[in-house]
């Protein structure tokens, strides 16, 4: 389903052979891997020159646009980073440093301490761009590669240098290429879509006209697990995206809910009421009943495992309210998380494994954030009521939904709550969730 | 006029099929034209045996609504006298198989609804097996948030949104 992409590298070294957080003195994690808490560093600023033509035809007016939009992309990319600050130019700068256009000592005087420039050639129906990366204080080219694909996925490219960017100055891997997955309303339908990380791209992935809900992809980003009532009741099907074929998975009388996919790939944890209460059990992939995990008369949803798969987190109303429990992976070991406030539910585990985002109520629902040892909780969004939440597979973003504009919308937003961004339009969003990249 | 002359052909090749064995006598014209009154009135009883399924038919509209609190799913005091007429509805109908639809309203998230309208429907079917109702007679589906009575984002909406729902599957 999803479009090859056809990215060659033609050229490409690096000047400075020293890690990258060396190289950068950019530590965004400590020791264990953990994130920093924000308030331990200083986004890195950096700038993006607008994207040079290096042809040698003349331009045509469309290859104009892509060639603005690609710098365009790249900002917004860049800036999505918790790590990066972009600093951007205005004609007045110019005018102020009586410059006619910008020097490296120009912007230093701007406080960016990294320059990316873009020079593009359209060789037939294709797009060629070469990326440098300056340290801004010495001067020096700190890196360059060239990156060439068909001109329409222009959108991927620029993705490209933004991932290759992040990776030579953070260590981490980017998500600029990674897709997301949501559940959008059609009059009284509810159908499954993808789309590109920034919410380009959209591509409808069911139609059956029925309501469709809680999709959540394989370890490997091949599949997706999700509820439909396609057939009248809710049961589990699994969505093989390169083919879009869908089978049913689990077909137990009452609900087959809320699937979790196991760090191995080989368990789902799901939420079934085979026998008149919500539970949750762990189903192998073809649905056939491994495990039961809990045993109460209470409600038991929303499971999500720990990044090594020891550990499930998940809702139960068992103490009276909706909270967020931690129990093994064979069911043992409970233990309440959440005692804020009477409505916790709805958890992710962070991919480092550190914390857990959730959403809580406090008159209105809002998204917070955990550490595993039940400290440090945090709320991370203040307007509308907020639901899903969803990390990126590199931990360091939130997917979620608000309607804090009225109707229910995509969001985007940091693991600190910063940089909150809407990706839809029009409304009707619920559940979605970021894909892993695949491999 | 067309219809008497009609009737009246009618009337002669009834009378001449009837008779056949004998040579018919030469109907006279007069009983034939009184004929017609009591004629067409035979087809308008026909279409009319309306009275005979004399045990009307069940629809959701004779069950009542179950209303629930926020987050709750057991039986308040006017959830339980809803039952209690829907009940009655069942008992006086003991062919009637129902579906039990448990809603939610809008707030929390859509995974922790599935289980709560689920137990919404339990409990009203727990109650109505209490009452001495076959559970073969009862069942259970839940939409979660999925299906809201009333759209709206206040009270008023949800209130009308917590709810189980009673659909005739068979009667």
């Amino acid at each position: 389903m999803r479009k090859p992409l056809l990215l060659s590298a033609l050229f490409s070294f690096t000047l400075l052979a020293l890690s990258a957080s060396a190289q950068t003195g950019l530590t965004v994690r400590d020791v264990q891997g953990r994130l920093k808490p924000k308030s331990t560093f200083e986004p890195t600023k950096i700038s993006v020159e607008d994207n040079r033509y290096v042809g040698i035809d003349s331009i045509s007016y469309a290859d104009t646009v892509i060639l603005r939009n690609c710098s365009a992309i790249l900002r917004k990319d860049l800036d999505f980073s918790p790590f990066f600050e972009m600093v951007l130019l205005d004609s007045f700068f110019l005018r102020h440093m009586e410059l006619t256009e910008m020097t490296m000592l120009g912007w230093k005087r701007l406080g960016s301490q990294y320059l990316v420039k873009l020079e593009t050639e359209f060789p037939r129906d294709r797009i060629r761009t070469r990326y440098r990366l300056f340290s801004v204080e010495t001067g020096r080219e700190i890196r360059k590669k060239r990156f060439e694909i068909q001109k329409q996925e222009y959108r991927a490219l620029v993705h490209s240098i933004a991932n290759d960017i992040v990776k030579t100055l953070t260590g981490d891997e980017g998500i600029y290429l990674t897709h997301v997955v949501y559940i959008k309303q059609i009059d009284s339908t509810k159908e499954l879509f993808m789309a590109d990380y920034d919410g380009y791209s959209e591509q409808q992935l069911t139609s059956n006209g029925s309501i469709n809900i809680s999709p959540a992809a394989s370890p490997d980003g091949e599949y997706i697990f999700f509820t439909s009532y396609a057939d009248g009741e809710p049961k589990l099907y699994m969505l093989t995206l390169k083919n879009g074929r869908i089978d049913l998975i689990a077909n137990h009388p009452g609900i087959n809910a809320a699937p979790a996919v196991s760090p191995d790939g080989k368990t789902v944890a799901c939420v079934l009421s085979r026998d008149g209460n919500s539970e949750i059990y762990l189903i192998d992939r073809k649905g056939k009943i491994k495990k039961r995990l809990t045993r109460s008369r209470s409600i038991e949803s929303s499971p999500t495992w720990s990044p090594d798969g020891k550990e499930l987190a998940f809702t139960s109303d068992r103490a009276g309210s909706p909270q967020i429990y931690i129990m093994d992976s064979e069911g043992l070991n409970v233990r309440r998380l959440t005692y804020q406030g009477r409505y916790n539910d709805s958890p992710c585990w962070s991919p480092q494994g550190d914390r857990i985002i959730f959403v809580t109520r406090e008159g209105r629902f809002l998204i917070a954030s955990i550490d595993v040892t039940g400290k440090d909780f945090r709320i991370l969004t203040d307007l509308g009521n907020n639901e899903n939440p969803h990390f990126s597979p590199d931990g360091n973003h939130v997917i979620f939904t608000s309607n804090r504009l009225g109707p229910t919308e995509v969001y985007t937003m940091d693991l600190f709550g910063n940089s909150q961004r809407r990706l839809t339009v029009r409304g009707g969003f619920s559940n979605p969730i970021w894909l892993p990249e695949k491999k | 006029m067309r219809k008497l002359s009609l009737l009246v052909l009618l009337g002669a090749v009834a009378v001449f099929l009837m008779g056949c064995p004998k040579p018919p006598p030469p109907p006279p014209e007069e009983p034939v034209v009184a004929e017609p009154e009591p004629e067409p009135e035979p087809p308008e009883p026909e279409p009319k045996p309306e009275p005979e399924p004399e045990p009307v038919l069940i629809t959701e509209a004779d069950f009542v609504i179950v209303y629930f609190d926020f987050d709750k799913y057991n039986l308040v005091d006017s959830a339980k006298a809803a039952l209690d007429n829907n009940a009655r509805v069942l008992k006086e109908n003991p062919n009637v198989v129902i579906m039990i639809e448990g809603h939610c309203d809008e707030r929390g998230t859509i995974e922790y609804n599935l289980s709560l309208g689920e137990k919404r429907a339990s409990s009203a079917m727990q109650y109505l097996v209490d009452l001495g109702i076959n559970a073969a007679r009862l069942k259970t589906i839940s939409y979660g948030k999925e299906k809201p009575a009333m759209p709206g984002h206040n009270e008023a909406a949800w209130a009308k949104n917590r709810r189980a729902e009673f659909k005739v599957m068979s009667q």
